[in-house]
């Protein structure tokens, strides 16, 4: 399965075909939804760009909701974290309301854009928010199929993506609960990745050594990760690997529900990239490249 | 009695049960529970009369007027007062969703008023009869999110909403006049397409002619006194968070007319 567009504007299109059989959904932007949006084109009554104000379209998707209606709320991952935070914590977390969050922009994919554009905290931000549902997909496959599974639930949702590269994922969405095997398990050591840019990190890590395994997960918030352990089962070490800080991170989270596991974090550390450079060049001077995954692997061995 | 009467009546109780909230051993926020309450009556009188229409406390720090009213109006059925802000009691100091009538979590400033926002924005999404009446307060004027939620509500010509705005000139830490002053607050409303109206706020009857939402979004200027009926709270910065003896209680009580 190739794809041909990136998962943001997956998004976008797979909402737009969602919308046509769910009068419920209703698609708001603040601003960064481009100057033409296919579900704008298609549904213009159910459409509503509400300008650069962030907590406020959160806040106002929680109003449609109660209502019954199922609100898509985008913006950059910083800005649905951090400048809609309390937004998010009140209305999507302690009322439960079952607003969905897309927000490109996740980790450092805006790159040369700088650090008040990335986001190495949001995981950690709606991990702590019980209830609230966390996909980071990798693809238009596998974002398309979470996109689905958000507007087909009754929670609230957060789902992470990234800028406007198109990442060719190879695999089949395996679902909320379920592990994608990218590489089957050849020893004790499996790699989890989370999102794009890792899964292509840990895909070239096994072509090198393929008896590791490696189990991507799309799902992540605790409750669905919970689902997914007993297919992780058959492995004594995971080595996760994630574009955020190791606070809050998936690893910490698989670290608390696998107490018996020993759980090994490769992240983006504690430093904020302040030069310019593309995705990848922003990740190798955050130090999170294919070389640390594996000194992750044989950290330890003789 | 006619209905205004009545109205009168159910306000007058209400601000007696929030006093007995205040001698509940762990005090509540008397002074801006007691400016709202006419309003708060006054919006649950037409909230009844046209359906689908929520009534939002957005200064949900009157949570004790919020309970009173709407066990007055038959919405709490128990006297929510001896149990307000005790382990395994709904009536906390902030409201929240498991409270009989009450939609959204007031209480961090300004939220209530992009819920109701939202609210407004679904009758019209959803073709149902119906709309919001915001309760903010004054002080809550200062938070950057009203003035968000209201630009919002402008550009996409949201009607169906009222927001009321308590001016009861106080707030935590003393009189809004020296922390942080609401100059020409009717032309800045007006600037934002609401029709705007001054009006006492404790006259339930020009309230009832006035908050009701239109098409057009409405800005209801209620000047009220702080502490209102009380005469020892009453216009005091001081009567924001009270916490009284059950004897002191009793006599504010017989005060309340």
């Amino acid at each position: 399965m190739t794809a041909t567009v990136s998962a943001r504007e997956a998004y976008r299109l797979e909402l737009t075909e969602l919308a046509a059989d769910d009068q419920r959904i209703v698609c708001l932007e603040a601003d960064l939804g481009g100057p033409s949006h296919c579900f704008q084109d298609r549904f213009p009554d159910r459409f509503l760009n509400l300008g650069i104000a962030e907590a406020s379209a959160v806040d106002i998707a929680v109003g449609l909701a109660s209502a019954g209606l199922r609100p898509f709320v985008s913006t950059f991952a910083t800005f649905a974290a951090f400048r809609a935070g309390e937004s998010v914590k009140l209305g999507l977390g302690y009322l439960g309301a079952p607003v969905v969050l897309v927000s490109p922009y996740g980790g450092v994919s805006g790159a040369w854009f700088g650090p008040t554009h990335h986001c190495l905290e949001d995981l950690a931000v709606m991990q702590s928010l019980p209830g609230v549902r966390i996909a980071v997909p990798a693809g238009e496959t596998e974002t398309r199929e979470a996109i689905r599974v958000a507007a087909a639930g009754d929670w609230p949702c957060y789902v992470r993506l990234g800028r406007n590269e198109v990442f060719d994922a190879s695999f089949a969405p395996a679902g909320r609960g379920a592990v994608s095997w990218l590489n089957p398990m050849g020893g004790d050591t499996c790699l989890v990745s989370i999102g794009e840019k890792p899964t292509a990190l840990c895909q070239a890590v096994t072509e090198d050594e393929p008896e590791l395994g490696h189990a991507h997960l799309c799902w992540v918030d605790a409750e669905s990760l919970a689902l997914a352990l007993p297919q992780l089962a058959g492995a004594r070490r995971l080595v996760v690997v994630e574009e955020h800080r190791a606070a809050g991170s998936v690893a910490s989270t698989l670290a608390l529900l696998l107490p018996d596991h020993e759980v090994r974090s490769v992240n983006a550390g504690a430093d904020w990239p302040t030069e310019g450079g593309n995705h990848d060049e922003t990740l190798a001077a955050l130090g999170l490249t294919a070389s640390a995954v594996l000194s992750a692997v044989l950290k330890g061995k003789k | 009695m006619d209905e205004i009467d009545l109205l009168r009546e159910q306000a007058t109780r209400a601000r007696r049960l929030v006093v007995d909230m205040a001698a509940s051993g762990v005090g509540c926020h008397l002074g801006g529970s007691l400016s709202v309450v006419d309003i708060l009556v006054a919006a649950y009188a037409v909230a009844r009369s046209q359906p689908g229409t929520d009534v939002v406390l957005s200064k949900g720090h009157a949570a004790a007027a919020l309970y009173a009213v709407l066990h007055e109006v038959g919405v709490i059925e128990e006297n929510p007062a001896p149990r307000y802000g005790r382990a395994g009691s709904p009536y906390t100091g902030h409201p929240g969703p498991k409270v009989p009538g009450v939609r959204f979590p007031t209480g961090s400033l300004g939220h209530g008023l992009a819920y109701a926002v939202g609210w407004a924005l679904s009758r019209r999404l959803l073709n149902r009869p119906g709309g919001a009446i915001a309760v903010v307060g004054d002080g809550e004027l200062q938070e950057g999110l009203v003035w968000e939620a209201l630009q919002v509500a402008q550009a996409k010509r949201i009607g169906g909403l009222t927001v009321v705005v308590d001016l009861n000139g106080g707030q935590n830490d003393g009189y809004v006049s020296d922390i942080s002053p609401l100059t020409d607050l009717p032309a800045r409303l007006a600037a934002f397409g609401f029709l705007v109206t001054e009006v006492d706020g404790h006259d339930i009857e020009k309230l009832l002619t006035t908050i009701v939402p239109t098409d057009r979004p409405i800005a209801v200027l209620a000047t009220t006194v702080k502490g209102k009926g009380v005469p020892a709270t009453e216009g005091k910065a001081g009567s924001h968070y009270v916490k009284i003896s059950p004897a002191r209680a009793r006599q504010w009580k017989a005060a309340i007319r």
